[in-house]
């Protein structure tokens, strides 16, 4: 396969990073070689576990997310019969949890849970890239910070959904949609946790803000709060729950969530760049895509440098 | 219908059993003559029939049981006596009642001079634009049945009669203090309902508000919103459920100094007496929230998203509900092509045998079988 520029740098760097011997360099160097041109091809003839092949998330993230997704929808559940106390259907859920009043307790409860879920994250984040850069092994690419990449990742794969690209863009571990997810996520949460607590204690959040702002922010926050909620979960219903359920492919539900592992056409489809840094810190998976592509007949009849022009900047036939 | 026919007889029945139980006041000046005939009353110009038939076990039961009919109807000399033009007003002095603490007679005077004062304040019978503000009897309905004055305890009106003999004197008396002692103040729920029924009311709202225009006086700027805006607060709502210590529109409107006199010299927020003025607001949010500061006592306990009231949340909103509309709409159209791009290059919905690449492509690359 004729890798472009930047999955050159990714797979070098993986490499240094790893400290691969000259022979396993070569290794490496030689399955990526026989690996077909078209990713597309690629992705379509790897056999994939439906629970997953390659890992991806730590046992924390998995807990993190565990703590997020539950306290999330049990806040929503309690949290939109207290703001729509009026409507007809609000009753009956205040009334199964014994009424709103408890309704408000176990909201409150529910809260505290999801900050302590916030801050256990902020520590991972916080510590996981520091022991990764004392370990020399830290990659900032392959974390969810945004680059000027996933621009020009998202226009080229909605070229490649219109047909007008062959390919879809070499993506990194996190592609633009679940860095666009974390971020709105992140601010989310936030928003919930400041618009709520100012709603706990708007003496202290007037005392600490200066006079000209203390009114409109208490204001702005009686707004969030509701609007954020539910358009967070409107998000999490059409979008998240879209991509990790229902987009064809990942249908009843990928189980990156529990077992921490993605699946092998999932990763080369949409994370091409992560695939590489596997190529390189899993011999397995070299021996299995070799005897896969050499099996399917898939290896191509002449090897050609890997500096040649790369597919992804061909244009579409 | 037969259920309402039922009802209504057990109603009938419960009505006479009860009026037939109770002892009927004593009607010394005779008003009874005529009063007490139940077809007594006068239809007025607009066909609404207006009794003035006493039941005297009813009247035995009110707050007034006490007071002769002269007392208020003080205008009445002879029997039977001439058509009533002005009828009973609240601060006439009841001669026959004297007041324990001045020797006077009985009055509801000094609070009637203080509701005149305040911002409600109008007379009885007054043709001017006062006529639809709240007089007396708007809030004081003086209900036929009071739990708090239910039969007092018997090991108490025992002990009483011992030296006071009648024993319907003690536990009257046991009534009027008990009811004081006990607490007598409406619930939040019923102060909001009683303010409602004026402030909640559109067409109230608009005269009002055409009459101020008219006299070129400013209303307050919560006017035309107190109701609906307090019902969206957070005040409002926790008494929409019942929540007990949350602010009524007494607790800020109304000094408590002293509740009860106050309740009833309630002021326009511009006036600097009252609590709802700039200069009182911190002390009048601190009797709730003890850490409030004159920030504090900025934040609008009435918000609401009128453009003209608050532009800021106005705007807020609309960037709000306009964001939420562009977000849903974006990411499920985002989601609905990438779903037929991937659909087109032969995705299937779930992973078959190990890919879920097993449908037909019709970009032109199979998958290796």
């Amino acid at each position: 396969m004729n890798l472009s520029d930047n999955a050159k740098k990714v797979l070098e760097r993986s490499m240094q990073q790893n400290r691969v011997s000259d022979e396993e360099r070569k290794d490496i160097l030689d399955v990526v070689a026989i690996m077909p041109d078209d990713r597309v091809l690629l992705y379509k003839n790897v056999v994939s576990n439906p629970i997953g092949d390659l890992p991806r998330y730590s046992i924390h993230i998995r807990i993190q997310h565990m703590l997020t997704f539950v306290t999330f929808l049990t806040l929503a559940f309690t949290g939109l019969p207290i703001h729509f106390i009026d409507t007809v259907w609000s009753e009956p859920l205040n009334s199964l949890l014994g009424g709103v009043n408890v309704t408000r307790i176990i909201h409150r409860t529910l809260a505290s849970v999801m900050i302590f879920s916030m801050i256990y994250h902020i520590f991972t984040i916080t510590f996981g890239p520091l022991l990764q850069i004392s370990r020399g092994r830290f990659d900032i690419y392959r974390t969810i910070i945004p680059t000027f990449k996933d621009i020009t990742d998202f226009k080229d794969d909605m070229l490649y959904f219109a047909g007008k690209r062959d390919q879809r863009p070499e993506m990194d571990k996190f592609m633009y949609k679940q860095k666009i997810h974390y971020f709105a996520a992140a601010f989310g949460n936030l928003v919930m946790v400041i618009s709520g607590s100012s709603f706990l204690f708007p003496e202290f959040w007037a005392s600490i803000l200066p006079t000209s702002i203390a009114a409109h922010f208490q204001e702005l926050m009686r707004l969030s709060h509701p609007h954020e909620a539910l358009l967070a979960l409107l998000v999490i219903a059409f979008w998240h729950w879209y991509n990790v359920h229902l987009a064809p492919g990942r249908f009843p539900m990928q189980w990156t969530f529990l077992t921490g592992m993605i699946t092998r056409e999932h990763q080369i489809e949409e994370h091409f760049l992560e695939y590489l840094r596997n190529l390189v810190e899993i011999p397995e998976e070299r021996r299995f895509l070799q005897d896969l592509l050499e099996s399917r007949e898939l290896v191509p009849e002449t090897e050609t440098p890997v500096n040649s022009k790369p597919v992804s900047e061909q244009s579409t036939p | 219908m037969k259920q309402y026919l039922l009802r209504s007889a057990s109603m009938f029945l419960l009505l006479v059993i009860w009026m037939t139980n109770v002892q009927a006041f004593q009607d010394d000046e005779g008003c009874l003559m005529c009063h007490k005939y139940p077809m007594m009353g006068r239809i007025t110009g607009e066909g609404v029939f207006r009794s003035y038939y006493i039941v005297p076990g009813i009247f035995e039961k009110t707050v007034h049981r006490n007071v002769p009919c002269r007392d208020c109807h003080n205008y009445i000399k002879e029997l039977p006596h001439k058509p009533v033009k002005q009828g009973v007003t609240c601060n006439t002095e009841c001669h026959s009642i004297t007041n324990p603490a001045t020797g006077k007679p009985f009055s509801h005077k000094p609070i009637y001079d203080t509701y005149r004062k305040s911002v409600h304040g109008r007379d009885k019978l007054t043709k001017t634009s006062d006529s639809d503000k709240p007089y007396c009897i708007t809030c004081h309905t003086n209900p036929l049945y009071n739990p708090k004055e239910d039969k007092p305890p018997s090991k108490i009106i025992d002990r009483c009669v011992v030296c006071h003999e009648k024993r319907q004197f003690a536990e009257r008396w046991y009534n009027h203090t008990s009811r004081r002692i006990k607490e007598v103040r409406r619930s939040s729920e019923d102060i909001v309902a009683i303010c409602s029924n004026c402030h909640g009311k559109k067409e109230f709202i608009e005269r009002r508000k055409e009459l101020a225009k008219k006299e070129g006086r400013e209303l307050g700027p919560k006017f035309a919103f107190a109701i609906d805006s307090y019902k969206d607060s957070f005040h409002g709502k926790l008494t929409r459920i019942g929540f007990t210590e949350t602010a009524n529109c007494l607790n800020c409107h109304a000094n408590e100094v002293n509740y009860y006199k106050s309740v009833h010299e309630i002021r326009p927020s511009r006036d600097p007496l009252s609590p709802t003025h700039d200069n009182n607001r911190v002390k009048t949010c601190q009797k709730c929230h003890t850490y409030a500061d004159a920030n504090y006592a900025q934040l609008d306990p009435h918000p609401t998203s009128d453009k003209e009231d608050n532009p800021f949340r106005y705007f807020a909103e609309m960037i709000y509900n306009w964001v939420g509309y562009i977000v849903i709409a974006g990411l499920v159209g985002i989601s609905m092509f990438e779903t037929f791009g991937r659909w087109r290059d032969g995705v299937g919905l779930f992973i078959r045998q190990g890919s879920s690449w097993w449908r037909k492509s019709k970009r032109g690359r199979k998958r290796v079988v």
